[in-house]
Parts: C-alpha cells; structure tokens; sequence
C-alpha cells in the first residue's frame, strides 16, 4: 500500500553484481545472500532458522521507524521478521539468471 | 525406559503445532499458541492407547540440537538424560525443507523415530503437493500425515508408534560430502577414551565438531588439550573446504541435503492469493498495520465488555434475592453471616468473574492461535526499542493481559537475562484477566465504559514510564529482532476451547476454593470483629495515604493472593451489595482503590513463578517496585482527583 511506494521510491535498485546489506535494498526484489556478517551467535541463530548463503530471499515489508524488515527466503518458504541492525549484517545481491 | 513404559518425545521445530498434536493424544495438557517458543518447559504426560500405557513428553521447540539457545538446553538436556525409546519428529508440512535440517540432526542420533507431517492443509494451500512414501524412503523412517487442529491422523500416528516401538528400528544419519565425512571418521577414531559419549559416536564427534566456542568447547579444552587440538586441526580442514566456519559448513551441508529431499519428493504449484494473505498483508502495512492494531484491541476490550456487562447483571440477580432472603430469615446471627459469605464467594465467581474471564479467555486464545502475536511484535519492535526493550517481549506483555503466569514463563525465549528480567519486572503491570474483571465490573460499569478505556490507557503510560526507569536502571544492550513470522490462520475452535480449559480448570479448582473459603473466613473474622485489628494495622496506609475507608484494608490481603478477590471482599467489606456500592464510597475512592488494587503487588502465583523463574532477587524487585508504583501512583489520583 502506500508504505511500500515510498520505499520504491527512496532506494535504487541494486546495481548488478553489486553487494549490499538486507537494509538497502528495494521491496519485492529476489536477491540472493552472499555473506552473513557479525558474531557467531547470530551466525548461528541465522543458519540454525535456515538463512544460509545461496539462499533466494526477498524484503517483503518494513516497520515503520526504523523498525524491522519483513524478509521471505524464497528457498525455503519461511518468512522472519529481522531487526534492522540484524539485517544490516545480511549482505545480498541480486539473483539476476539464478531463476 | 522405566517401568517397562515407553519414553516418547515430540520434538520439532518452534510453530509446527506440536503441542496441539500433543494435546490432541494427550488430553488437555500443554498450552499451545501460535507463537514461536511457547512451550518452555516440557510436559509429560502417561497416554493409555488400547490397554498399552505410554509416556509423552512434549519438548519446546527448538530449530536445531546446537545448544545456544535456552530452550535448545531443555531439548538436548532432556533427550541425553532420558534415552528416550521413541522420538517422534514433528514437522510443518508447509515448511517442509526447512523443518528437514532438524530432521537431519535428529536421524543422526540413531534412536528409532518417527516423522509426522503435520499442518497437512497449509502445505496443500501453499501449493506444496508431497509424495509421502518417497519422504519415508529418503529419511529411512515412518512418515505419518496429519492436521492436529482437526484431530486428522492421530489414530493412525498412535498405530504407527506402537508398531515402531515393537520393531525398534534405529535409522542412520545423512552422509555428507566425502571430505566432511573422513574428517568425522577421523573424529570419531580419536574421540578419548573418557569422553562422554552421546547417543554413538558419530553423533558425539558431529557435535563436538560443530561445538566451536560453546560450552562444549570450553569442556574439551579443560579436559584434554591434546584432543582438542587433533579437533581444532579437523575444524579448520573442514572450514577450508568450503572457507566457512566448520559448523556452517555441516550446517550447509544438511540445508542442501534438506533441499534436495524437499525437491526430489514435492511437486510446488503456484500457491492461490487467498483472502487470509490479502488480510496478512493489511494488517502487517507499515501504515494500516498500527491503524488494525489499535483497532484489534480496543475492540477486543469493547466486545468483552459488551458481551460481560449485560451478563453479569443477569447473572447477579438470583444471589442478591438469596442474600437479602438469608438476612431476613436469620437476622445478624454467626449461621447468617457465615451463609452470605458463602453465597457471596460462589455468587462472585460465577457472576463477576466468568462474564469477563470468559469471553477474554476466548479472545486472546484467537490472537495467538491466528498468529497475530508475532505481528504485532514486528509492528511494536521499534517502540519497544525506545522503551528499552524489543518486539519479542510484546507477545509476552499481550500474554499477560490472559494472566501474568504464563506471560513470565514465556520471557524465557528472550536471549539475555536483561530483557527477561525488564519484561519480568513490567508484566505484573499488565492488566490480567482478573484485573481486567475488577476494572470493568467497577470502573466500566458504574462509571461507564470511557473511564475504563481511559483507565487502560492510563496503565499503559504508567508501564511505559516505569519501562524508562528501568532502562536507566539496567543498562540497554538489547539483541536485534530475530523472529519468525508464522503463517496467518483461522483458528480452531478446538485448540481455544482447550486454552479455556485450561484456565478455567485452574480458576475453577484454585482460585474459586479460594475465593469461596475467603469470604467464609471474612464473614467469620467481621462476627469476631477480627478484621478490625487488620484494618487497624493497615489504616495508615489505607486511609491516610489513600483516603480509602478503613475497612478496605483487609481486602489487600486477599488481593495477594489473587487479584478479584479484592473485588468481591470489597462488597463483603463495605457490607453492601453491588447495586449499593457508589452510596458508600466516591468516584475518587473506586479509581482509588482500583489502581491501588491493579498495582500494588504481584498476586501470589505471579511473585512464585518470578522466584522460580528469576530468583528471590527479581521476586522482591517486584514487590518494592509494585508497591512503590501503586502508593505513588494512587496517592497521584487521590490528590488530582481533589484538584477538581
């Protein structure tokens, strides 16, 4: 609804083969995860909820206020609600040919 | 095994209605929700399936058997200690690939095991067509279908328990990639000769594997320097096959193999955009999402009272005609006292607490089994951070609005202590069901349905500053949001109805007893002139901080021990019926005494489950923080209430 027309409008697209966190990106795009950064705990919390590197995922919604991001990963039909300093850490591209 | 009676567990992924199957075999036993992580604790229960006795154990959910969670600690902890004879996987169809890496881990221990595909009906609304006998294949293990809300299949699993019980078929665990697989020979060949060995080997060297930094770790290097670095050597030619960190490397290994089970045994077809999606989408907009929020619970509290009002004066009726017969026949004799305790204590339960228990009960028991919860704590998170806390306790504190017990146990699924102890420490705020009854059957009915809204409102702000306070208190490191987001559903009637259950069983069999002994036992105690010395000792307090009239004062006490009981003893207090009650005290006496009331202590099984739960430290936190916030706070109302 109206919420996501802003976010359309305030993020660029992910230029190609560019690499970006879970935060930067626009709704609805399929990106892929190339990396998940930051300590090993939240490595393993990620991989223990099955967001592993190669999976397809895609930013469904964010809260307002700097709130959490809403991501589908693709691969495996699970939908988390992930904080955004959480988020940040998640590094993408886009999943151009992969599908 | 004891006894000669078999140990199954269910075991399975947070969501995947495994305390509803359970349930559904077990009688009414575990609390379910939908809602990541609501059974903390396990639950047994002894299961009698054609003349045979069974021991079910219903374990949290957990995501995988790596212990670095509290509620995977109870899991694994409890699978080691118990050698269960049967471990029964259960999974959410309609996550299939995703639930499989559990499954994975679990085949690994080598323990017979039975797989349930369950939430059958999603996976099929999902689009997700699955070939059964192929699953069965792949895992080497009985796979049965069900839908627990619906009771479909709990036959046919409690067949294929028995069977597998009797043929005692112990599986064997995935193989990974070459590499990975010579490096856990290798493990396994020099595991020392002292090492606690888990399930089998295999299963001991995968873990101490992936046991990288965790207290496994930490053990190991205490005990035998030696192995651990032949295990370190092994962790870094693992990690250089796939430049990951060893245990994400197995991780992955099992993700794809996960996968490839899911493709090679499920046909997906394009999923239909149904209505409940279209709704999800509504209610989890960034802007019309607070909009239905708001909306949600203010109609909730609306219906409640709508419905409540209406019946509780029906419903008192009869007990009044009782009660003014009683003093007519007897006069003030000790028979007639006694006898208008005892029909005001059974009148009170039935007439004032059921009308709001109920169809609160109903309605929270919708929110959470729909999956609303977890919506509302994406929506809530970055208020909840300015509070100094996060999304994941809004469940918690909406839990609490049902009864404060539960909502404290539920805090343990928050990682750090801090947050626990901060939502632990607010939850006794939140207006439970009892409170919520005092609040609308004094406050919304003799002063009107606004006072009562603006009272909530009122105990919102009062949980928000003292949330400020504490967050001054206790320094803010709160961990981001990590939380799944279940699918959105209609709930099952059935799966309420046991939720009402349950906590109608408690009150019917706890507090009511209760509540009926009290106003006896206060009846007896006014004859004595007893409750005067109570009162007396109170009095300070009550009537000169508050402004209360004197005899309120052993109301509190009761108060303790839960929170309605005031309520009821303020009739037999004040003497007076409930038509009768603003003729005896004034508006700014009733906000008074409800706030005070709302506040001034956890009840008595809310400050139990703190102690048990946090420590005696946390339990008298509570206390003083309570009573301070309802002196504070009703002596606030008194003198604003006198500006006016």
């Amino acid at each position: 609804m109206f919420g996501k027309k802003n976010n359309n409008q305030r993020i660029d697209p992910v230029p190609p083969g560019g690499l970006c966190s879970l935060t930067e990106v626009p709704e609805g795009e399929v990106l892929k995860i190339v990396e998940i950064r930051g300590s090993q705990g939240l490595h393993r919390r990620l991989l223990a909820l099955g967001f592993h590197p190669g999976d397809l995922v895609t930013l469904e919604n964010e809260a307002l206020m700097n709130g959490p991001v809403l991501v589908k990963n693709l691969t495996m039909g699970s939908r988390v609600a992930l904080g955004r300093g959480i988020a940040q850490k998640i590094m993408v591209e886009v999943a151009a040919g992969d599908e | 095994m004891n006894d000669g009676v078999p140990v199954i567990v269910f075991i399975g992924q947070p969501n995947c209605g495994k305390s509803t199957l359970f349930n559904s075999i077990a009688g009414y036993k575990a609390q379910t929700s939908n809602f990541p992580g609501t059974t903390v604790t396990h639950v047994h229960s002894e299961v009698l399936w054609k003349g045979e006795i069974y021991s079910i154990v219903d374990l949290p959910g957990t995501y995988s058997l790596s212990p670095h969670e509290p509620q995977e600690k109870v899991v694994l902890t409890h699978i080691f200690k118990e050698k269960p004879d049967l471990i029964v996987n259960v999974i959410d169809a309609s996550l299939l690939s995703r639930s499989l890496e559990l499954t994975l881990e679990l085949l690994e221990l080598e323990y017979p095991m039975i797989v349930v595909l369950n939430m059958m009906d999603l996976a099929r609304k999902k689009g997700i067509v699955i070939n059964v006998e192929e699953v069965e294949r792949k895992l080497g293990v009985p796979v049965v279908k069900t839908v627990a809300t619906r009771g479909f299949g709990t036959d046919n699993l409690m067949a294929t328990i028995e069977k597998a019980l009797k043929l005692k078929i112990r599986p064997t665990g995935p193989h990974y990639s070459r590499e990975v697989e010579k490096r856990i020979a290798e493990v396994m060949d020099i595991l020392p000769e002292d090492f606690p060995v888990v399930a089998n080997k295999r299963f001991t060297a995968i873990k101490a594997i992936e046991g990288e930094m965790l207290a496994v770790d930490k053990f190991i290097s205490e005990h035998n320097l030696a192995f651990k670095r032949e295990l370190d050597r092994r962790r870094q030619e693992i990690s250089a096959l796939r430049d990951a960190p060893a245990y994400e490397v197995i991780s992955a290994e099992r993700h794809h193999l996960a996968l490839k089970i899911f493709e090679d045994c499920c046909r997906v077809t394009r999923p239909k955009i149904s209505a409940i999606d279209k709704l999800d989408n509504l209610i989890m907009d960034p802007v019309l999402g607070y909009f239905f929020l708001l909306l949600i619970f203010a109609g909730m509290f609306y219906l409640i009272f709508k419905v409540g009002s209406p019946l509780e004066s029906w419903l008192l009726q009869p007990w009044e005609t009782i009660k003014s017969t009683i003093e007519n026949q007897f006069g003030h004799s000790l028979l007639a006292e006694l006898l208008i305790g005892l029909v005001q204590g059974i009148g009170g339960g039935i007439a004032i607490v059921f009308p709001y228990f109920i169809p609160l009960l109903f309605l929270m028991g919708f929110l959470e089994d729909a999956g609303y919860l977890a919506r509302a704590s994406f929506l809530l998170d970055a208020f909840m951070h300015r509070l100094g806390l996060h999304g994941k306790s809004v469940p918690m504190f909406i839990l609490g609005f049902g009864c404060n017990v539960p909502a404290i146990m539920a805090t343990r699924i928050l990682e750090s202590r801090r947050d626990r102890i901060v939502t632990a420490l607010l939850i006794p705020f939140v207006p439970c069901a009892a409170r919520t009854t005092i609040i609308l059957a004094l406050i919304a009915f003799l002063l009107g349905p606004w006072w009562a809204l603006g009272f909530y409102f009122f105990n919102f702000f009062v949980i928000a500053i003292l949330a400020l306070i504490l967050k001054r208190w206790f320094k803010y490191d709160s961990p981001g949001l990590i939380l799944e987001i279940p699918s959105l559903k209609v709930p099952s009637l059935k799966s309420i109805w046991q939720k009402i259950y349950f906590n109608l069983k408690e009150f019917v069999s706890f507090a009511w007893p209760i509540l009926i002994a009290g106003s006896v036992l206060l009846s007896f105690l006014s004859y004595l002139r007893f409750d005067r010395v109570i009162n007396a000792v109170l009095s300070p307090l009550v009537t000169g901080l508050l402004g209360l009239p004197q005899s309120l004062g052993v109301t509190l006490i009761f108060g303790f021990l839960r929170k309605e009981l005031s309520l009821l003893m303020m009739f037999q207090a004040l003497g007076v019926g409930y038509g009768q009650l603003m003729a005896v005290i004034t508006k700014t006496q009733l906000l008074t005494f409800v706030t005070f009331v709302t506040f001034f202590i956890p009840c008595l099984s809310t400050l139990s489950i703190l102690w048990k739960e946090l420590g005696k430290k946390v339990a008298i936190m509570s206390v003083a923080l309570n009573l301070s916030a309802a002196v504070v706070v009703s002596w606030l109302i008194r003198l604003v209430s006198s500006l006016f």
